[in-house]
């Protein structure tokens, strides 16, 4: 027991499960983790694999102190205010750094979101979240979360395309703006590592990572390849060398989409999707309508049939009573 | 007429080898005639007498005399007869074969006259216990002219009308962990195959609410026993206690329902959520959905006198609880066993009694590394609660005079915020009770009627008790650790007296508890408690 009250004792972030060779994949605890990775922090990591609608996820707790996600504007901020660690201090005060903050946790995090329950077959999303739970209950909660994010994101059948298009629209341009921010420099501001360094760093490990290869937002991801280097980089040197027994082995599935930053590729969809949709449209109205014709006409059959079929029974009957007389 | 000499034990009928005695006795005589009405229309007409054309009176002293004769001779001796057939009348709705399975076996056994009327008693109880029928009426005639000895049965039951009733009560469902105040709806017979539909909605003690509806068939086609399903929406909030609530969507098929024994499967996605955000370190670890498939199996014998004031008698209940029944290892998989021991031992004097009572339980959970996986929290053993360990037959969970989950291992809650540097800080962090693995109680109870007449007659009685019981961990390597004295120095104790006021509804007790030995986080008050339960 007593070994157990040290073990609780020790700073330990509970987050979402690892896999695509991340050390935990959800695109809201990855920014957290690497946050205490730049801090220099010892850290346990340790994972909850059964809550995946949990908006208190991920938390930091040491003892019988917790600080969860969903207070106080998130685990980050908590750890400020709480006193444990801040990296902040120095920028938070220029304006740049905050809008640069607003632009990254609002745009690009609708894009990942996004991207991850609707824009691909969620096949990611799956095998994050509810590789672990048995399948009815893993369907349904999955169902549910797809349904929430369009609601969130204001997505309803009519506006589909054009969400869709302002969301890559918007990501495109803050990738710009943090491409041109970045430049050749291994950090966003004063060359030290922030909170925006770890969103940024979070949000990019997971687009090239977890999301599939034919992913439109990871494709636009791509074409900056200064973005991609700073990820790589900062991999390696906070991530990978910190925890190198705590990243499991790559499954065989993935191994094969986990290659080095000069061999990436893209695959996009691009506009012939679009004109499909429309053909498809057309063709399921078609459908539709063909198959009301052949109700009616099943219906107008066994109607007129049943009918006929009475009279003749009647005339049978008529005959048997004329035999008895 | 020959008279057969086989014995049968079942019908209480005295064993009576030598039948030339024409003397009745009277016990038999007035059972017989009960039997008689009993049974509406009853009509006996053994054979056809010619009649003369005699005047009213003298008919009428003919056949009281040839009445009498045959009552004495149904009395003494063992008049043979055999059904020839079980003739089902009055349903228009309800398939013949529901009606069939409960009585016809009955009836064709029955080889003797008394037999006969017996079966017919007993049918016609079974049919009522259907619950599907306004009123049963069981006929015997005579049997086709051609066939001598022989009797025709006559079931003719009237339906009930209207197929909807409403209820609302104090019941305890098999889902609930306690009883509940509950309305229901039921829809009887829609099929015909003497089927009980009913949603209710059930609000518990416990903070708990559900929300089921349920089907019950009596015997469906070949099978032997009853078969009931049952969907039910369950929510019950803890978090008072160890900072959850917990949330239940099941299905339950009672398979197997045979004299003691009871079978049932129950399938349910739990979920475990901590809206007030102050949950322990355990409890943080469970928090999210899982599955239980699980098999349950009761083996019950009641054989006290009363289940709200045993004065005689003993009981014996075991449940086992196997979860994980499907080939998934992501679903809840551990091994659940208590069992209950009561026994009432009678004094003589003043009504009083002597009631003892034992029961344990342990929960282990098993599959790949199940040493280190701690036990499913819902699942746990939790001690305390208000209610008397006297008539509640559900494993370990009562000791008076601690409060609900006021016993048993804690662990402090999350620390208040702002609080890191506040000296005091202790005094305001709560203590999650998170229950154990391994729970044992054990109790003696004195009851005894009060001197006073007019509380005697309302069944108001007093008594004294002492109780004690203990609760440990035995998951995640705990168990290495516990030896038989740390074993011995976790069971607390109490005693104490007060008096009990039976209800038709539930038994209230207003008790003053004296607590003898209590752990450092338990919620044990020394004073006057009120302690509700049902005996069911």
């Amino acid at each position: 027991m007593e070994d157990g009250n040290e073990e609780r004792e020790k700073l330990t972030l509970v987050a979402r499960k690892p896999c695509f060779g991340l050390p935990t994949a959800c695109p809201t605890c990855l920014p957290v983790y690497v946050y205490l990775r730049f801090a220099h922090l010892p850290l346990k990591l340790e994972f909850n694999l059964i809550h995946p609608d949990s908006d208190q996820i991920p938390f930091v707790e040491s003892g019988n102190y917790v600080a969860y996600n969903n207070e106080r504007g998130g685990v980050i901020w908590s750890l400020k205010e709480d006193g444990i660690v801040d990296l902040d201090s120095d920028v938070r005060g220029i304006p740049e750094w905050v809008s640069t903050k607003a632009m990254v946790e609002s745009w690009l995090a609708d894009a990942v979101m996004y991207e991850l329950w609707v824009g691909s077959d969620g096949k990611s999303a799956y095998k994050i979240y509810y590789s672990d739970l048995p399948w009815p209950i893993g369907k349904i909660l999955y169902l549910k979360q797809v349904r929430a994010v369009k609601q969130l994101l204001g997505i309803t059948s009519e506006n589909a395309e054009r969400r869709e298009e302002e969301i890559y629209r918007r990501s495109t341009s803050a990738y710009g703006a943090l491409s041109s921010r970045l430049g050749e420099e291994s950090f966003f501001f004063e060359n030290r590592p922030t909170s925006l360094d770890a969103v940024v760093l979070g949000h990019v490990l997971f687009t090239l990572h977890a999301l599939p290869e034919t992913s439109l937002l990871r494709s636009k991801l791509l074409d900056h390849t200064n973005l991609v280097k700073f990820a790589e980089s900062h991999k390696a040197e906070y991530i990978d060398a910190n925890s190198s027994a705590s990243v499991p082995e790559s499954d065989p599935s993935t191994s094969a989409s986990r290659r080095g930053p000069s061999q990436w590729s893209s695959k996009p969809k691009s506009k012939p999707k679009r004109e499909k949709t429309e053909e498809e449209k057309k063709f399921r109205r078609r459908t539709k309508y063909f198959l009301v014709t052949q109700l009616v006409a099943v219906l107008v059959f066994l109607s007129l049939l049943g009918g006929s079929n009475d009279a003749e029974v009647e005339l049978e009957d008529d005959d048997d009573a004329l035999n008895y007389d | 007429m020959a008279v057969p000499t086989e014995s049968h034990p079942h019908l209480g009928q005295p064993e009576n080898p030598n039948l030339s005695d024409p003397s009745p006795e009277p016990d038999d005589l007035d059972d017989f005639e009960a039997e008689i009405d009993e049974e509406d229309n009853d009509e006996s007409e053994e054979d056809d007498e010619e009649s003369e054309p005699i005047t009213p009176e003298a008919q009428m002293r003919v056949d009281r005399v040839s009445m009498e004769s045959l009552f004495k001779r149904l009395s003494t001796e063992r008049v043979p007869v055999r059904v020839h057939d079980v003739l089902i009348k009055g349903n228009t709705k309800t398939k013949d074969f529901v009606i069939e399975a409960e009585v016809e076996a009955l009836l064709k056994n029955a080889t003797t006259v008394q037999q006969l009327l017996q079966a017919a008693g007993v049918a016609n109880a079974r049919l009522q216990q259907l619950d599907i029928f306004d009123s049963v009426n069981i006929t015997l005639d005579a049997g086709p002219p051609e066939l001598p000895g022989t009797a025709n049965v006559v079931v003719e039951v009237s339906e009930a009308k209207n197929p909807l009733t409403g209820d609302v009560g104090i019941f305890s469902k098999p889902e609930a962990r306690s009883w509940s105040l509950e309305g229901s709806l039921k829809l009887k017979n829609l099929f015909g195959y003497g089927d009980l539909w009913d949603g209710s909605v059930a609000y518990g003690w416990g903070q708990a609410s559900e929300v089921s509806a349920g089907v019950s068939v009596p015997k469906f086609k070949a099978l032997a026993t009853p078969l009931t399903a049952r969907i039910s929406l369950l929510s019950q909030d803890w978090l008072k206690f160890s900072s959850y609530k917990e949330k239940a969507l099941g299905l339950s098929l009672g398979l197997l329902s045979i004299g003691n024994h009871d079978l049932s499967y129950n399938l349910s996605w739990r979920t475990l959520t901590d809206p007030s955000q102050m949950a322990s370190h355990s409890v943080r670890r469970q928090l999210g959905h899982g599955l239980l498939s699980a098999l349950k199996y009761t083996f019950k014998i009641d054989r006290r006198n009363s289940p709200l004031r045993p004065t005689r008698g003993y009981a014996f209940l075991s449940t086992t609880h196997i979860s994980g029944l499907v080939p998934d290892n992501r679903s809840l998989r551990f091994i659940r066993q208590e069992f209950d021991l009561r026994y009432a031992v009678p004094l003589g004097f003043y009504h009083a009694a002597l009631n003892f009572g034992i029961s344990g339980g342990f929960i282990f959970p098993w599959g790949r590394g199940f040493l280190n996986t701690p036990s499913y929290l819902p699942e746990r053993f939790f001690l305390g609660g208000n209610s008397s360990p006297v008539c509640t037959l559900r494993g370990p969970t009562s000791i008076l005079g601690f409060k609900a989950r006021g016993l048993g291992p804690a662990e402090p809650r999350r620390q208040e915020r702002g609080n890191s540097n506040n000296e005091s800080s202790d005094a305001s962090t709560g203590m999650d009770f998170i229950g154990g693995d391994l729970a044992a109680t054990a109790f003696a109870d004195l009851s005894f009627d009060l001197p006073l007449r007019v509380f005697r007659e309302a069944g108001i009685h007093g008594h004294a008790f002492a109780c004690t019981g203990s609760l440990t961990k035995l998951t995640e390597n705990a168990h290495r650790e516990l030896s038989f004295q740390k074993l011995r120095e976790s069971f607390r104790c109490s005693a104490g007296f007060g008096i009990i006021v039976p209800t038709k509804l539930f038994r209230m007790e207003v008790n003053y508890c004296y607590i003898l030995k209590q752990h450092e986080h338990d919620q044990g008050k020394t004073g006057v408690q009120f302690s509700f339960s049902s005996p069911l």
